[in-house]
């Protein structure tokens, strides 16, 4: 015996049309990709940002000969490296000039020449120079300073930057495709779901369309069964995925701007400190990955159910 | 009301032989029709068509007011399926629900409130003798329980037309004769009444107006011209 009004109030039983078990653990493994790919497009964006907003802005300059006397057209008596410094004060406002100490040199070389005394070598006078962001080098830079100091090597990181940035950029592109294949296999596994629901639910479905039900009513009872078990499943893809994502984190700690104490142990010390270090964009990416896996299965539902029910008049 | 005027339904191609042809009849508002006819007549598919579960592929339609055409938007026709009242021949019950909810069905697709939902059920199912089996689920009523609680499903909104597929087909006599008496005061008061039959004894019983088919055409109208 039941009771007589019970909570199963028009007989469709959903929860066993489209039972737990397959959708949602379909949805969840679509969900735990989807995060990865998340995660992949997040760091792809940042690295790209990074290399077009840091390396383009830099400027390397080699002054060889650097303390040779050179005579200026007005007859004063300068160095060479001190002409090309003249120069570069004309460089847009906030441009930052930075003539390498010895020290800094001798560092520099270190790896390729190790720890000697380099005094003895003939080595140019090395400028680093840092442009404020949204501006770019003039054009006619490098004619000057040849013309003014010939010889004065001017190497632009940008050309470097570019090359990365169309990495990054093919990498962010990948992520997408992949994002869009999850998104796709979501579609088509809610679709196979619903088309079997309504297969097992057809009789039902008949009647109850001919007590009167409208579309909307029906499409909206498969949809929210879907949406329910999207939303479950895109939550524990998710919260699944968090865990390589962080270790993923703590990997590439030593490539982020604000890198975290340690990257020899594999497991985190301070998994708090860590989770901090995600980015927003990618938290809140994340964040809305359940609602998003909801929203396929609701609308794929939606789409299936009523078109099904076109065949009743 | 209903009206048909040269109404014909093929199911499938257009180039395929009618189920239904050239049907032309009315039923007044409030009036009652035995559908009557060999097997293979065509009564349960006059019955769907006037029920819309099958659209006409000819002529004009109207069904409480409303004419109802291929085109019609599909809002409208559930709004008038709802205003329909009807008691299919294998009941079309869901057998997970009990009497009570199988019951309560057209009302809830109504949105009506559920203390008023309850207080419907309850009054109806002990009219048609139910009333101690509301908790049961439909799948363990026997074929007399089933035929009533389809019964009292299709009368529970107050329909403007009910239709009957061999309403009293497991039905025990005197059940029988209390659903006609049913039938015969819910057409007057107004309500448009169309049974199909094989039954006979129950035409003699109640003897109103008839639809006699024959190989999809109307044989005898009744004596009601359109």
């Amino acid at each position: 015996m039941t009771r007589p009004f019970s909570g199963r109030k028009d007989g469709l039983s959903l929860s066993e049309a489209l039972p737990d078990r397959s959708l949602f653990m379909l949805v969840a493994m679509m969900g735990f990709l989807a995060a990865l790919a998340l995660a992949g497009a997040s760091g792809a964006r940042a690295l790209s940002a990074r290399w077009s907003g840091g390396a383009a802005q830099l400027l390397t300059i080699q002054v060889p000969e650097a303390d040779t006397p050179l005579s200026t057209p007005n007859g004063t008596s300068t160095t060479r490296v001190q002409a090309v410094l003249a120069d570069l004060a004309s460089l847009p406002d906030g441009a930052q000039v930075h003539r390498l100490t010895p020290p800094e040199l001798a560092r520099l070389l270190e790896p390729w020449l190790g720890e000697t005394d380099n005094t003895a070598l003939p080595l140019p006078a090395i400028i680093r120079v840092r442009l404020p962001p949204d501006t770019s080098v003039p054009d006619t830079l490098e004619q000057t300073l040849n013309a003014h100091v010939p010889g004065t090597i001017v190497e632009h990181n940008a050309r470097w930057g570019e090359r990365l940035r169309a990495l990054a950029n093919s990498l962010l592109a990948c992520a997408g495709l992949a994002l869009l294949s999850v998104g796709g296999i979501a579609t088509m596994i809610t679709g196979l779901a619903t088309r079997t629901g309504l297969a097992t639910r057809k009789d039902i479905i008949k009647t109850l369309h001919g007590l009167g039900a409208s579309d909307s009513y029906i499409a909206g009872r498969f949809a929210w069964r879907t949406a329910t078990l999207g939303f479950g499943g895109g939550l524990s893809g998710t919260l699944a995925a968090c865990v390589p994502l962080l270790l993923l984190l703590q990997m590439a700690a030593p490539f982020a701007s604000a890198p975290l104490a340690t990257t020899e142990r594999l497991l985190p010390v301070d998994w708090q400190a860590l989770a901090n270090t995600i980015p927003p964009d990618m938290a809140l990416a994340l964040a809305l990955l359940p609602f998003v896996a909801a929203f396929i299965c609701w609308f794929t539902t939606q789409v299936m159910v009523r078109l099904w029910l076109l065949r009743l008049p | 009301m209903i009206h048909l005027d040269n109404v014909s339904w093929r199911r499938g191609k257009k180039d395929s032989a009618p189920v239904l042809a050239h049907l032309s009849f009315m039923v007044p508002q409030g009036g009652f029709r035995w559908l009557l006819g060999p097997s293979g007549a065509g009564k349960s598919s006059l019955l769907s068509l006037l029920h819309i579960e099958n659209l006409p592929t000819d002529g004009q339609m109207t069904i409480l007011g409303k004419t109802v055409a291929q085109e019609e938007k599909r809002a409208a026709l559930v709004r008038l399926r709802q205003r329909i009242g009807m008691v299919h021949q294998d009941y079309q019950l869901m057998p997970d629900l009990s009497v009570a909810d199988n019951v309560a069905l057209p009302l809830r697709l109504q949105n009506r409130p559920e203390d008023e939902i309850q207080d419907e059920v309850h009054a109806i199912l002990k009219w048609v003798g139910l009333g101690s089996r509301t908790d049961v689920p439909a799948n363990r009523l026997s074929g007399g329980e089933q035929q009533r609680t389809a019964i009292a499903r299709a009368i529970i909104h107050r329909p403007g037309l009910i239709l009957a597929d061999e309403p009293t087909n497991a039905l025990e006599e005197s059940q029988s004769c209390r659903l006609l008496d049913m039938f015969a005061e819910l057409s007057a008061m107004g309500t448009t009444v169309v049974v199909a039959t094989h039954n006979e004894s129950l035409v003699r019983r109640l003897e109103r107006p008839f639809l006699f088919l024959e190989h999809g055409r109307l044989v005898d109208d009744g004596g009601e011209q359109p």
